[in-house]
């Protein structure tokens, strides 16, 4: 045995596999535990020896990335050893994500809840930024809440560092319902402005509890977009209809956030905007955003261990790093494939959510924390 | 004669209201203060005595009633009270001057009323006009961070009391001011009555927590005084069975005495076993009481590290000569423009780069990086 393999063997010892979690595309999921002090940990077995061509590319990024990210709202990346022809990512265990926390309908948001994990998202996404790392899919279910509430930003098998001048980038990137205009009209130029625009999209989310902009193939998304936002004037965005991929898709007049949005406040409201601002030159920088008023007027943002949290755990559910393939064929709406025993989402329209249940549910901006 | 049992009572902080109806029946066994003696009729309460019962009526030795020029020396139980106008006059004038109804200050002309005299507390009157000042206007204006919406509007409303204040402290416009007041307590009457009775909430809940850790600490005492009894009890039978066997048996006296001792330590290490079971039940009553309490939300910390503190290494410019980038900058289909692209990021990215390594100490001989790098960029270890 040679020193690097010892090395290997010393360090798989370190760690003990549980039960299976999870299966994805390219890796399977196992809840694991520290050797020393039973720590839980989340261990992912990438399957290597299926690829022709090597190692799977979301692997690949996911530790280049996760290996130099080091910050309490990014998913901390314990180790990395092999066994046999696998690779194996030690994670950090995180029992649930924004998703399953949005979706499930007992719980209550407060206004200083949604500031609060806005900010921990925020301060993720500033230093994977300020590293000029590109996340390139954030949705809710890549934010995983750690057992004391803190957010973690995970899935980084689509991200990539922020690229030399005159180098193209894919454009096929983020799920498409947090995908920003830019990329639906093919631009294969441009910058960290792409990340912000899916944390709007997520903002917006949390405030309504169903998707904001849920789009069902790539030109209805964008339909979807200006339906809510309005078409964008060669005014709002110079020079967009010189992009690639543009189509003029119809006009559509600008509606005001305030109609949808009815019981934010003003300051919410106009983060959001600035979130979803068409041209990405103007839209809000990371850490501009951590300076907006919106996060230091009252209410203060929760702490994070009086976030609502999902209560019943279900041992079946995979975690969410399970995945992480871009598949490009995929009819559904995201770009990753769906784990097999995950529920689907389903789209829903803001009037079936009217219907099916009480309005004070959907969100309570009235109460204060006692 | 003086009712000095009435003084006593006073002292020990039961709460008279300025100008109130005194009951007179209120005997306690003595009072903690015996240099303070009324030589008057009437019992003076209020004033800016301390609720805890602390610090006592002020009083010293070179006392002299400013009115009637008596002193200590002459009237031994000289006590000196306080006017509504901060004026200090003895007892017997007081009762001299208004007994007969409100009668004007003999040193200022003010109109005053016998039961506006008040105890003194500080030595510095103008000391005592504050605290007195104060204590009314928080109680008049008790809002609190979480009744505003923005920062600036409750710094205004501080400044404004602050204001007030100033004003009552030093007679600068008082009708005006007493005005001012009179309408902010009329415009925020159930504000102020709601942060009365959370102000109340809140002491009531200390009250608790302290009567419960002095509930905890004489159980405690009564435990250990117990034990201690009973090994006193232990001993003595103990030594009384020593005797005992030294006389029935007929081994050897340092054999019976080695015998019991083993046994009785044996019974005291049994003991403190049985001590420390108990002490840790109290810890985790105490750590459990710690959790329950709320965490509170704290204000928005926009970035937690010091990361931007650095950005001194480097000046970045507007603009670079850079034949790399030239195409990009030229953007003849303006594609980089509209999808956002900036190449000022690439230059900031080289220029960060470029200088963030020069602050580490170079490596040692054993190599081992040093601990002092300022960029969060670390690898993970390995």
């Amino acid at each position: 045995m040679d020193a690097v393999e010892k090395a290997n063997a010393e360090r798989q010892k370190r760690w003990a596999k549980d039960q299976k979690v999870g299966e994805g595309t390219y890796a399977v999921v196992y809840r694991g535990r520290e050797a020393v002090n039973q720590r839980k940990v989340a261990i992912k077995k990438i399957k290597v020896g299926q690829f022709k061509d090597g190692l799977d590319m979301s692997a690949i990024r996911e530790v280049k990335y996760l290996r130099e990210l080091h910050h309490q709202n990014i998913i901390e990346l314990l180790d990395v050893f092999s066994s046999k022809t696998n690779l194996n990512l030690v994670l950090e265990f995180l029992d649930s994500d924004l998703e399953m926390i949005i979706k499930d309908r007992t719980l209550v948001f407060l206004p200083a809840d949604i500031k609060s994990w806005m900010a921990m998202t925020f301060r993720g996404l500033e230093f994977c930024h300020r590293n000029f790392v590109l996340h390139r899919d954030l949705k809710p279910n890549n934010l995983l809440i750690a057992s004391d509430g803190q957010l973690k930003i995970a899935d980084f098998g689509l991200a990539r560092d922020f690229a030399d001048p005159g180098y193209k980038m894919t454009c096929q990137v983020i799920t498409r319902w947090y995908r920003p205009p830019e990329l639906l009209y093919g631009s294969r130029y441009y910058s960290t402005a792409v990340d912000v625009w899916s944390v709007g999209c997520i903002f917006a989310e949390l405030m309504l509890r169903t998707p904001y902009l849920p789009g069902e193939t790539d030109m209805d998304q964008l339909k979807t977009i200006f339906r809510a936002l309005g078409t964008p004037t060669e005014e709002d965005w110079p020079g967009h209809t010189k992009l690639p991929d543009y189509v003029p898709v119809g006009q559509f007049p600008r509606t005001p956030l305030r109609d949808l949005f009815t019981a934010a406040t003003a300051d919410a409201l106009n983060l959001l905007g600035k979130c979803l601002i068409y041209e990405p030159r103007k839209r809000i920088s990371a850490r501009d955003a951590l300076h907006h008023p919106y996060f230091f007027a009252l209410p203060y943002p929760s702490h994070p261990s009086k976030l609502p949290k999902v209560s019943t755990q279900t041992p079946s559910r995979p975690l969410e790093e399970v995945d992480g393939n871009v598949d490009m064929n995929a009819s559904g709406p995201g770009v990753k494939a769906a784990a097999p025993n995950r529920l689907k989402r389903k789209l829903t329209s803001p009037g079936d959510e009217l219907s099916g249940r009480p309005l004070a549910r959907r969100l309570d901006f009235t109460q204060k924390r006692v | 004669m003086s009712n000095r049992a009435n003084v006593g009572g006073w002292l020990q902080g039961k709460t008279i209201r300025k100008g109130g109806v005194v009951s007179t029946n209120t005997h306690s066994g003595r009072s903690s203060t015996p240099q303070v003696q009324s030589t008057s009729t009437t019992v003076f309460g209020g004033g800016v005595k301390d609720v805890s019962g602390r610090t006592s009526e002020y009083f010293s030795m070179d006392d002299q009633c400013p009115v009637c020029k008596s002193d200590r020396y002459l009237n031994p139980k000289l006590r000196l009270l306080v006017s509504s106008c901060y004026h200090k006059m003895c007892e017997s004038c007081i009762d001299r001057l208004f007994t007969l109804g409100p009668a004007p200050c003999p040193i200022c002309q003010k109109v005053l009323r016998k039961l506006a005299f008040t105890p003194q507390t500080f030595e510095d009157l103008t000391v005592e006009k504050e605290v007195a000042v104060r204590r009314r206007i928080a109680k008049e204006f008790n809002k609190r961070r979480e009744d505003f919406l923005d920062l600036r509007g409750y710094n205004d409303y501080l400044e404004e009391v602050e204001d007030i204040t100033f004003n009552l402290i030093n007679d600068i416009d008082v009708a005006q001011t007493e005005e001012r007041i009179q309408a902010h307590k009329k415009e925020n009457a159930s504000l102020i009555e709601k942060n009365i009775q959370r102000d109340e909430q809140y002491a009531q809940a200390l009250r608790e927590q302290e009567e419960a850790d002095r509930q905890e600490r004489e159980q405690r005492a009564l435990e250990a005084r117990r034990e201690e009894e009973l090994q006193r009890e232990e001993r003595e039978k103990d030594r009384r069975e020593i005797i005992d066997r030294l006389e029935t048996s007929n081994t050897d006296a340092a054999k019976v005495i080695a015998k019991s001792r083993a046994e009785a330590n044996k019974r005291s290490s049994a003991r403190t076993t049985v001590d420390s079971v108990l002490k840790s039940n109290a810890q985790l009553l105490r750590s459990r009481a710690a959790r329950s309490t709320t965490i509170p939300d704290v204000p928005h910390i926009p970035l937690q590290d010091d990361w931007y503190a650095y950005e001194d290494a480097y000046v970045l410019m507007n603009s670079y000569e850079d034949p790399y980038s030239e195409a990009v900058r030229k953007d003849r289909d303006g594609i980089m423009r509209a999808g956002g692209y900036r190449v000022d990021q690439a230059w900031e990215r080289a220029v960060r780069s470029a200088v963030m390594g020069l602050d580490l100490l170079p490596l040692t001989e054993q190599g081992s990086f040093s601990n002092s790098c300022p960029a969060d960029i670390v690898m993970a270890p390995v």
